[in-house]
C-alpha cells in the first residue's frame, strides 16, 4: 500500500504549529457578546431569591438568563439521538440546585470580564438540603428529593450462560473494586459559541463528538424545525469522551434567541472540572470461580455506579458495562446487577472507551488474584481463559472474528522479557527493604462500532472537482487524533491519488452527510472509514464509466491510474481527471460524482495487552514506572505514528488514573477543581511507552483495520494496578492507588 | 496605564489597565489566539511565552510587569514566511494532535534550546515537565526536540 500503514502529520498541524488554528474560544464574530455563569455554591438546595439588579446595572451588560426568564423544559445531556428514550432531569438554568457547580443563571454583556464580574454581583438566598457526596449515602436514603423519578435506579441485570456444577474442588476469590472520579482534562476546555441569524437559524459552534446529535438535542429543547438549526464542529483540543454530551450548547443556545446577536461561552478549568463531566465513581464486589488449573467457570460481579447530580448516561453506562464479559475471555457463566444512584456531586458521563476501561480494571484485578491464589502465572492464567479466533460472543451470539489475544500476550511475554524479569524482581525485593518491584499484565477487549447493540450505518459522498481532486463529505468530528488525516489516506489509497489531492470537510449539519450516530464507540475508522473507502471504490467506477461514455468505449477496458484515465484499446489517448469533469460538464452533463450507505454487519472482538514494571518506595508510596509495553491487536494501522502516539497516550491517561487522577471533594460538598491538586502524569514522570501493533488486515474495516483510539486506553489502569499489586503482593484496587494509600495500607499490613 | 513593551521584536504601546493577566493582553486585546489558556494557575503549560529569554507562563504575569521587557510568542517565531525549525520538526515528527498544548510546548522547547543548545533527554524531559500534553504521551514531542537540537 502507498499510503495506509504509512505516517502522516494531522492534517491541520501547519495551523497548530503555527498558532493560527482558530478553536471554538478563539472565534470572534460581528457583534459577538461573551456570557458567563453563576453556579451553586452550595451542594444540595432551593434559590430562595436571586436578585441580579446590580448586575444589570454594571456597564457593558445586555441580559441576565436564570431558570425565570429561560426555557424550563427538562433534558438529558446525553441526548444525541432523534427520540431517544432517557428520562429528563435537568434544565439549563435550576432553581433546584444540586450539586457545587450546577447552574443557577448567567449574564451575558460586552465582555467575558464584565460578564464574570456581572455574575459576582448576583445575590442568592438558598434554602439548604441535605446532601450526599458518596452513593453510600444515598442508597440509605440520605437524599430522598433530589427528583421525581427518586435518586436510585436499581433495575439494571443479566444473566449469560449456565452456571457449571461445582464438583467440590472449584476455587472462588472474591474481589471488591472502587474507581474514583476522573476528569478527562482535555487541554482545551470547554467553549461554545451560538448566532442567530435573521433568517430565524441558529448556528451553534461547539467542539463536539456529533454535529446532528446536537441538532436533535437543541430542536427538541427549543421546539425548532430541524432544517433552523445548524451545528459546526470546530477544532477539538481533544474530547476523551468529555464533548459528547451538552452542557454549553444549550446555554449558548438560550442566549443568542434571547438577545440575538453571537455569544460566546468559554469555561475556564475550574469550571470544566466542577460544572461539566466526570467518569463516574464505581465500587464492584465480585466473586471469581475458577477450576483448580485455572479455567475460568463463573463471574458473579455487583456494581454501585455513582451518577452524580444528573442521571445523564448513567443508566446506559452501567448497562453496557454488563455487556462487556464475554469480549476477553471465555467461560460459560456470568450474572450482573447494578444500581445507579444520584450524588450531589459533578455529573458522571462518557469516557474514553465507554466502561470498558473500568470492567477491565475491576475483571483484571480477579484475574491477578486469581493468579496468585492458583499459583499459576499471570500471563499463563490469562492464555487458559483468553477468546480464542472465531469464539462466539455468549451474550449476542456474534463471531468474534480475528480476534488476537493470545498473540497479543505471547508477543508481550517475549517483549517484556517477563520471564527473566520476573527472576530479578524476586533478587531485587529480596534485597531491598525500601524499594519494591513488581510487573502487572492486562488484557482488554472491546467494541468497534454499535452493532449488533444499535443500527450503525453511515452515507459517504465523493465528487471530482475541475482540478480533478477529490472532495469527500462524510460527518467527522476529529477529536484531534488525525481521524480527517486517515479518512484522506484511506480515501488516497483506494482512488490511487496523493493523500492531499482529497478534502475532507468535518462534521456540519448544513455541508455534511446525515450521520445519526456520531463519533463514538470506536466507529469512526471501522465503520465510516470502510464507508469511505467503498465509495472511492465507486467513485473509481463513475470515473470509469464516464470516460466510456466520452471516448465511446467498453467501460471494462477502462484503467485509471493516478489522476488520469485511459482506455486499453487507445492508450495514447489519456485524459486527466481534470479533462474528464470539463468533458462531462460541457457533453455528459453530468456530475461525476458517488454517494454510498454503508451499513455495519459486524463486530470483531480487539484488544489490547499491556505490560507494566513499577518501583514503590514502600517508605513514601510513591510509584515509578520503570518500563512499560503496550501491544495493540489493530488489524491495520492506517497513520501508523498516529496509532502509536494514541497508544502511548492512553497508557499515560490509564497510569495517571491507576496513580493519581481524581476529583477530591471536601466534606462541604466542594471539589477540589484545579490541576494543582489534580495530578497529570508530566513529561518528567510519563515511562517511556514502548509499543507493538500485531495486523493481520483481516476485518471487514478500511483495508483490514480495525479500531484503536479506545481500545488502547482499555487495559492500561489494570496493568499498572496490577504491577504495584505484584511489588507489595498486596489486594488494593482502590483507584487511584496515591502514596496516601499505599502507605496507608502497608502500615495497617504491619500492625496486623 | 500606558504599556511600553517590545511584543515579537516590534516596539509596541498600548493602554491597558495594569493588573490585566498578559494572556488576556495578548488574546483579547492583541488578538493574538496563538497563546491558549489551559488551566491559569501555571500548572499546565498551555499559555507559555517567552519574556527576555524565559519561558514564563502568561496566565501569571500581569501588564504592570512588563514595562520594558521584550515578550516573544508563537506568532513570532516564524522569521519571512519561514517557520522556526522547531515548528517544521514538531509537524514532522507528527508531535502535533489536538494542538491545544503545541505552542505552549514549542515555546518551551524555544526557551531550552536558547539556553541549552544541546539537551540530554532528562533536561528536555525537565525542561517539559511543566507543559502537559494529554493527547500523546510524550514520545513524539521528546523526539522532535532532540532532533531539533541535534540539526541546530
Amino acid at each position: 500500500m502507498v499510503h495506509v500503514g504509512k505516517s502522516y502529520p494531522i492534517h491541520d498541524a501547519l495551523g497548530k504549529a503555527t498558532g493560527r488554528t482558530v478553536y471554538a474560544g478563539d472565534m470572534e464574530l460581528k457583534g459577538m457578546l461573551h456570557m458567563a455563569v453563576l453556579f451553586s455554591k452550595i451542594p444540595h438546595g432551593f434559590v430562595k431569591k436571586l436578585d441580579y439588579s446590580k448586575a444589570m446595572e454594571l456597564p457593558g451588560v445586555v441580559d441576565v438568563l436564570y431558570y425565570g426568564n429561560t426555557c424550563q423544559k427538562e433534558y438529558n445531556r446525553y441526548h444525541s439521538q432523534y427520540r431517544q428514550d432517557l428520562i429528563h432531569t435537568e434544565r439549563i438554568f435550576n432553581q433546584h440546585v444540586r450539586f457545587v457547580g450546577d447552574r443557577i443563571a448567567a449574564v451575558v454583556a460586552t465582555t467575558e470580564e464584565i460578564a464574570r464580574k456581572a455574575v459576582s454581583l448576583i445575590e442568592v438566598e438558598y434554602e439548604e438540603y441535605s446532601f450526599a457526596l458518596d452513593a453510600h449515602e444515598t442508597l440509605e436514603g440520605k437524599i430522598d428529593n433530589m427528583d421525581e423519578h427518586g435518586s436510585v435506579f436499581g433495575s439494571i441485570a443479566n444473566e449469560v450462560g449456565t452456571r457449571p456444577e461445582n464438583d467440590g474442588t472449584f476455587v472462588e476469590v472474591d474481589t471488591t473494586t472502587h474507581i474514583d472520579r476522573i476528569n478527562h482534562m482535555a487541554m482545551e476546555t470547554h467553549a461554545a459559541v451560538a448566532e442567530f441569524d435573521s433568517q430565524g437559524e441558529l448556528t451553534i459552534y461547539s467542539p463536539n463528538q456529533t454535529v446532528y446529535g446536537i441538532r436533535s438535542f437543541i430542536a427538541d429543547l427549543f421546539d425548532m424545525d430541524y432544517n433552523k438549526v445548524r451545528v459546526v464542529k470546530t477544532t477539538m483540543g481533544g474530547s476523551f469522551g468529555g464533548k459528547q454530551e451538552w452542557v454549553l450548547e444549550p446555554l449558548v443556545a438560550a442566549a443568542a434567541l434571547r438577545v440575538k446577536r453571537p455569544v460566546k461561552l468559554v469555561y475556564n478549568r475550574e469550571e470544566s472540572i466542577r460544572s461539566t463531566y466526570c467518569r463516574a465513581p464505581m465500587y464492584f464486589k465480585n466473586k471469581f470461580t475458577f477450576t483448580p488449573d485455572g479455567k475460568l467457570q463463573d463471574v458473579d460481579c455487583d456494581l454501585l455506579l455513582d451518577a452524580g447530580a444528573y442521571l445523564g448516561n448513567s443508566i446506559n453506562y452501567a448497562r453496557t458495562l454488563g455487556s462487556k464479559f464475554f469480549r476477553t475471555y471465555r467461560y460459560p457463566h456470568e450474572t450482573f446487577h447494578a444500581q445507579v444512584a444520584l450524588t450531589n456531586t459533578i455529573v458522571s458521563g462518557a469516557f474514553r472507551g465507554w466502561s470498558s476501561p473500568e470492567f477491565n480494571i475491576n475483571f483484571e484485578h480477579g484475574m491477578n488474584m486469581a493468579a496468585r491464589k492458583l499459583g499459576i502465572d499471570p500471563i499463563e492464567l490469562r492464555l487458559k481463559n483468553v477468546i480464542h479466533e472465531g469464539d462466539i460472543e455468549l451474550s449476542t451470539g456474534l463471531n468474534l472474528g480475528d480476534f488476537k489475544g493470545r498473540q497479543v500476550l505471547e508477543l508481550g511475554r517475549e517483549k517484556f522479557d517477563w520471564e527473566n524479569r520476573k527472576k530479578e524482581i524476586a533478587e531485587f525485593n529480596a534485597q531491598n527493604k525500601r524499594y519494591k518491584r513488581g510487573m502487572g499484565v492486562s488484557l482488554g477487549g472491546h467494541v468497534n462500532g454499535f452493532y449488533p447493540a444499535k443500527p450503525d450505518y453511515t452515507r459517504v459522498d465523493m465528487c471530482v472537482t475541475e482540478s480533478g481532486t477529490v472532495r469527500c463529505g462524510v460527518t467527522l468530528h476529529d477529536h484531534g487524533c488525525g481521524t480527517v488525516t486517515a479518512f484522506k489516506m484511506i480515501a488516497a489509497e483506494e482512488l490511487g491519488i496523493e493523500v492531499d489531492q482529497v478534502r475532507i470537510q468535518e462534521g456540519d449539519t448544513a455541508v455534511t452527510p446525515q450521520d445519526f450516530v456520531g463519533c463514538f464507540s470506536s466507529r469512526t475508522t471501522y465503520v465510516m472509514g470502510r464507508a469511505t473507502q467503498e465509495c472511492a471504490k465507486l467513485l473509481k467506477e463513475r470515473i470509469k464509466e464516464h470516460f466510456a461514455v466520452e471516448r465511446g468505449c467498453d467501460v471494462a477496458d477502462v484503467v485509471l491510474d493516478g489522476m488520469t484515465v485511459y482506455s486499453t484499446k487507445e492508450p495514447d489517448v489519456v485524459y486527466t481527471w481534470s479533462d474528464l469533469v470539463y468533458a462531462s460538464q460541457q457533453r455528459y452533463q453530468h456530475e461525476i460524482f458517488a454517494s454510498y450507505e454503508y451499513v455495519s454487519k459486524d463486530n470483531p472482538g480487539v484488544c489490547g495487552g499491556h505490560f507494566a514494571y513499577v518501583e514503590v518506595d514502600t517508605y513514601t508510596g510513591m510509584v515509578k514506572i520503570l518500563d512499560y509495553l503496550a501491544v495493540q491487536d489493530i488489524g491495520q494501522a492506517i497513520n501508523r505514528e498516529i496509532c502509536i502516539a494514541q497508544t502511548q497516550g492512553a497508557s499515560v491517561m490509564g497510569a495517571g488514573a491507576a496513580l493519581t487522577e481524581h476529583v477530591h471533594y471536601r466534606p462541604n460538598g466542594v471539589p477540589f477543581a484545579n490541576l494543582k491538586d489534580y495530578h497529570l502524569l508530566n513529561s518528567f514522570e510519563a515511562p517511556s511507552v514502548r509499543v507493538e501493533l500485531i495486523e493481520n488486515h483481516n476485518t471487514e474495516g478500511p483495508f483490514g483495520a480495525k479500531t484503536i483510539g479506545e481500545v488502547c486506553h482499555v487495559p492500561a489502569s489494570a496493568a499498572v494496578v496490577g504491577a504495584v499489586n505484584d511489588a507489595l503482593q498486596s489486594d488494593l484496587n482502590d483507584l487511584p492507588l496515591t502514596p496516601d494509600k499505599i502507605t496507608a495500607y502497608l502500615k495497617n499490613r504491619e500492625e496486623r | 496605564m500606558t504599556l511600553n513593551f517590545i511584543l515579537n521584536g516590534r516596539p509596541t504601546e498600548l493602554e491597558v489597565s495594569p493588573d490585566k493577566r498578559l494572556l488576556d493582553l495578548l488574546r483579547e486585546d492583541l488578538g493574538l489566539t496563538g497563546t491558549k489558556e489551559g488551566c491559569g494557575e501555571g500548572e499546565c503549560g498551555a499559555c507559555t511565552v517567552i519574556i527576555d529569554g524565559e519561558a514564563m507562563h502568561s496566565c501569571l504575569v500581569l501588564a504592570c510587569q512588563l514595562e520594558g521587557k521584550s515578550v516573544l510568542t508563537i506568532e513570532g517565531l516564524e522569521q519571512n514566511g519561514e517557520l522556526d525549525k522547531i515548528q517544521k520538526i514538531f509537524i514532522e515528527e507528527t508531535a502535533i494532535q489536538c494542538g491545544f498544548c503545541t505552542t505552549g510546548m514549542i515555546m518551551s522547547t524555544k526557551a531550552l534550546l536558547m539556553h541549552n543548545p544541546h539537551p540530554t533527554e532528562t533536561e528536555i524531559r525537565n525542561a517539559l515537565a511543566g507543559n502537559i500534553c494529554r493527547c500523546s504521551g510524550y514520545t513524539q514531542i521528546l523526539r522532535a526536540v532532540k532532533r531539533t537540537s541535534e540539526e541546530a
